[in-house]
């Protein structure tokens, strides 16, 4: 686990989420960010701040990365998402072209 | 990808890759090059239970599963462990 495979999120609140970049690549949004060339500052420092995006619907997006991972290699669970942040977390999905 | 575990100290939360074989130490290892602070100044407590992680003892042995949150706490000083803290954010429900 290198420094330079992983990206910090940052919530609306400030809470800061450390996850590798494959992970961070499931979202379409992220990925753009981080591979295009010389266009986002975000490229190079490896850190990325969502104003919109609070801090318990970012912690939720982060484990679905890694839930999707996990799915895409053959592990077979199901993704738990509580009835009261499916709205919120829809939109921020919607956003991150997730 | 085996499973992942979520380490959480004051207002970060580091989404760390890891395998139920892995031990403790394993874990401290990875961290160490994230945050810059050697494996013998980082203490792991798995939060569902308050249990400190033991460095020579597995994932799985110690009940650390997919999806566990550990919390992080350092030494300070060379000296004692801060106390476990994880930040909230003030309104868990911040519906716009």
């Amino acid at each position: 686990m290198k420094k330079e495979d992983t990206v910090k999120l940052i919530s609306a609140e400030g809470f800061e989420f450390v996850i590798d970049k494959k992970a961070a690549m499931v979202s379409h949004t992220i990925r753009n960010m981080l591979t295009s060339p010389g266009g986002f500052a975000e490229t190079q420092l490896g850190e990325v701040t969502f104003p919109e995006i609070s801090t318990p619907i970012l912690e939720k997006v982060c484990q679905y990365f890694y839930w999707s991972l996990q799915y895409a290699s053959g592990m077979e669970t199901e993704f738990h998402i509580e009835p009261e942040i499916t709205l919120e977390l829809m939109m921020a999905a919607n956003y991150l072209h997730t | 990808m085996a499973m992942y575990i979520r380490v959480k100290r004051n207002k970060t939360t580091y989404f760390v890759q890891c395998d139920p074989t892995e031990t403790a130490l394993d874990i401290k290892q990875k961290l160490q090059t994230l945050i810059d602070e050697p494996s013998t100044n980082q203490c792991l407590t798995l939060v569902a239970t308050n249990d400190v992680l033991d460095d020579s003892k597995t994932l799985a042995e110690q009940k650390v599963e997919n999806d566990a949150v550990v919390a992080l706490t350092l030494r300070k000083d060379g000296n004692e462990f801060e106390e476990v803290y994880i930040a909230q954010p003030e309104n868990l429900k911040s519906f716009s």
